[in-house]
């Protein structure tokens, strides 16, 4: 029931394992597999091999920081991992990086010829590229698209990012291009935070977040892109559970990548959320995940579409034993007060604003006409 | 001892012994052991170059550079030799002290000893030449910019645009009179980058002063004897110098620095390369980075590639490949910016 197609490739699942340092090599990505991956990318390959910095990733409860993480092994050796990669069977990405088009094509026909089912393009690297990462540029990122396409025969995705204005135009430039698809978002630029008592930033310099931090920013950039381009998506940023898959899917991707989850827990959680995933399909009956595909695309409406209705918050009569009132003190127009063991909400004063509705940790309030 | 004294006082035949060297799995023990002992005895090693004349390959490749005590070109130098080594292959560095005749003569004798490919750096041969080169089927390479980059595959980078992105930012830092020390070589890149700066000066609605273009020898003396004649020969100084190469830089920084000029104060000045030495001059220079070794690195898997297709009898004739790489500005101290916004972010 998560068969996935993506592509043109069938997944055993929509679950996939990010670019990054966690697939280093053949060994690692086979290793991703074998936890029970849908497919694997590997760390961006680059034409040549960087020196990396120290330390260079930082992490809180939230996600994780990192300046550029690029791969150490140069593409000559690519050969030898990709064999180790593939030993067991499985589906292996290629992400490769680079400036130039004749650049990136070089290096995804040679991945090609390594046996790499399919290419990512990661043009998107917000540490250490600059403010204006490649991807933000429509017309740059259509001739790469276009030379790396025309020099392979297999499929060409493209890691776009949320630095760009219009995440919609750059996606379209991707398609007309004729990449096969997307993968949204690669990591924001950011800092994670800085330590008082030093005055040091979490990392040297400005890096690339991950994690929970960037979900909604992922989410939002792929439900844009499904709206307006028809163009397979590879929703990315902050999946840890089945329940944040689903919303990516909901939303319009056809499959998910995990990289911060499983360099914080371990690759252990990619066998966690294909078996939630399992899980909750068989809960609502659902043969193939496919059928929920986009399915919160339609409650999601254009600003203007949005009708205007006199929805007040109900408290619908049920005592408060919890007592947090919380929501009396996250109500900005002074509607909620606490009578005994209940809440009262003032219908003259209450706009409708909905808050009260989230804030409340039994969930008691409702928006109703 | 050759291979057939070594086959007499076996006494085998040659073909027995080769097997030995070549594939000792297929003798017979005996007569292996035999045939090692005496190989050991008399410190025998098979001669590499018959060894390339009867494998139809020598596993050595040539790179003739313009000039080998320039950083910049060791350092392509240094990627090629890089993937050359990953796949057991010698390269044969070869300084032509930017003289066509001695290219051809490096390239009959490369040619000559077997080479199984050869890489050109900034090479000056023409169309006419290649063509001669092309009948002796020998997988060639070019890097930077040159005559005959149509016929063969080739690494290159947009100068023109580098140049003309260095120009716009001296405009930016409010120079308004830009001067222009020009090196004669390598020649197409020159002229490239002569054509990005005038563009750019004609684009910004300031006139292109020729008296304001020198064109001199590209090396540090070149540069400084330019600054020199530039600042002697001119009734006003101009507000910034943008050289065509690094090392054009340092020797203009040199004679200004002689002439008591402060730069970035009282002339700024812009290199080409971002060669090691320019972030440790003192101002560090601001100059357009090229990637050296990158253009070496693909200039050498460019060539194993032909190699390989060559081996599996590949099509000879396809289009030749190009790949172009990224040039990046690099905004330091010497060009008078106030602001790092270029090198921060």
């Amino acid at each position: 029931m998560l068969e996935t197609k993506f592509l043109g490739m069938n997944l055993p699942n929509p679950v996939m394992v990010a670019a990054g340092p966690w697939n280093r090599d053949g060994e690692g990505l086979k290793e991703s597999l074998e936890a029970g991956a849908g497919a694997v990318v590997t760390e961006s390959i680059i034409s040549d091999i960087m020196l990396d910095v120290r330390p260079r990733i930082s992490s809180d409860r939230f996600g994780a920081e990192n300046i550029r993480m690029y791969s150490d092994i140069q593409i000559e050796g690519w050969e030898r991992e990709m064999n180790i990669a593939k030993s067991g069977g499985g589906i292996v990405i290629a992400s490769v990086s680079g400036h130039t088009p004749s650049e990136l094509a070089y290096l995804a026909s040679k991945m090609e010829r390594f046996g790499a089912d399919a290419i990512e393009l990661s043009v998107s690297n917000p540490a250490a590229e600059s403010l204006e990462v490649v991807a933000s540029h429509a017309d740059i990122l259509f001739d790469m698209t276009k030379e790396v396409v025309s020099a392979v025969d297999i499929p060409v995705m493209v890691k776009l990012s949320q630095n760009t204005t219009n995440i919609s135009k750059v996606a379209k430039a991707v398609k007309e291009a004729g990449g096969s698809g997307v993968t949204a978002i690669n990591t924001v630029r950011g800092i994670l935070g800085v330590d008082l008592e030093t005055g040091v930033p979490s990392l040297s310099t400005y890096g690339g977040i991950s994690g929970e931090y960037i979900r909604p920013l992922g989410l939002a950039s792929v439900a844009t892109i499904a709206q307006t381009v028809d163009i397979p998506i590879c929703g990315v940023g902050g999946i840890s559970s089945a329940q944040n898959a689903l919303e990516y899917m909901m939303l319009g991707a056809s499959a998910v990548q995990v990289g911060t989850g499983i360099m914080l827990e371990g690759k252990g959680s990619i066998r966690k959320i294909v078996q939630e995933l399992e899980i909750w399909a068989q809960d609502h009956n659902i043969e193939n995940l496919s059928e929920i595909r986009g399915k919160a695309l339609e409650n999601l409406k254009a600003f203007d579409e949005i009708k205007f209705e006199p929805a007040v918050s109900h408290a619908n009569g049920v005592p408060c034993s919890e007592n947090c009132s919380k929501c009396v003190n996250a109500c900005m127009y002074r509607a909620i007060s606490r009578e005994g063991d209940s809440i009262r909400i003032d219908w003259t004063k209450c706009t409708g604003c909905g808050l009260c509705t989230s804030v409340c940790p039994a969930k008691k309030l409702k928006l109703n006409l | 001892m050759n291979i057939k004294q070594i086959a007499k006082a076996a006494g085998v035949s040659v073909a027995t012994v080769s097997r030995v060297l070549n594939h000792p799995e297929n003798v017979a023990p005996k007569t292996r052991e035999k045939i090692q002992k005496i190989i050991e005895e008399e410190e025998y090693t098979p001669n590499w170059f018959a060894q390339g004349l009867n494998f139809k390959r020598t596993r050595t490749i040539g790179l003739v550079l313009p000039q080998n005590i320039n950083s910049a070109n060791m350092e392509v130098a240094n990627g090629v030799e890089e993937v050359a080594r990953k796949k057991g292959y010698i390269t044969f560095i070869c300084n032509m002290e930017k003289d066509p005749r001695m290219e051809k003569e490096y390239l009959d004798q490369l040619i000559t000893r077997k080479v199984d490919g050869l890489i050109l750096l900034y090479s000056t041969l023409n169309e006419e030449y290649a063509s001669w080169i092309e009948e002796e089927n020998v997988p060639i390479v070019l890097i930077g910019e040159t005559k005959a980059r149509d016929t063969w595959d080739s690494v290159f980078v947009d100068c023109r645009a580098g140049a003309a992105e260095m120009t716009a930012h001296l405009i930016e830092c409010g120079h308004k009179r830009i001067a222009m020390l020009c090196g004669l070589d390598p020649e197409p890149e020159a002229r490239a980058m002569l054509q990005g700066y005038k563009n750019v000066l004609k684009a910004s609605g300031i006139k292109v002063e020729e008296h304001l273009i020198y064109h001199v020898k590209n090396n540090i003396e070149g540069g400084y004897i330019g600054m020199k004649k530039m600042i002697g020969n001119l009734p006003r100084k101009p507000d910034a110098v943008f050289a065509s190469s690094d090392e054009i830089a340092y020797g203009a920084i040199d004679a200004l620095k002689e002439m008591k000029l402060r730069v970035p104060e009282d002339i700024a000045v812009a290199g080409f390369g971002n060669d090691r030495m320019s972030s440790l001059m003192e101002p560090k220079v601001t100059t357009v980075e090229l990637p050296y070794r990158k253009m070496g690195i693909y200039g050498a898997r460019m060539l194993f590639d032909q190699i390989e297709e060559k081996q599996a009898k590949a099509e000879k004739r396809r289009r030749p490949r190009k790949i172009q790489l990224q040039t990046k500005m690099r905004v330091r101290k010497s060009c008078g910016h106030r602001e790092r916004i270029g090198e921060m972010f």
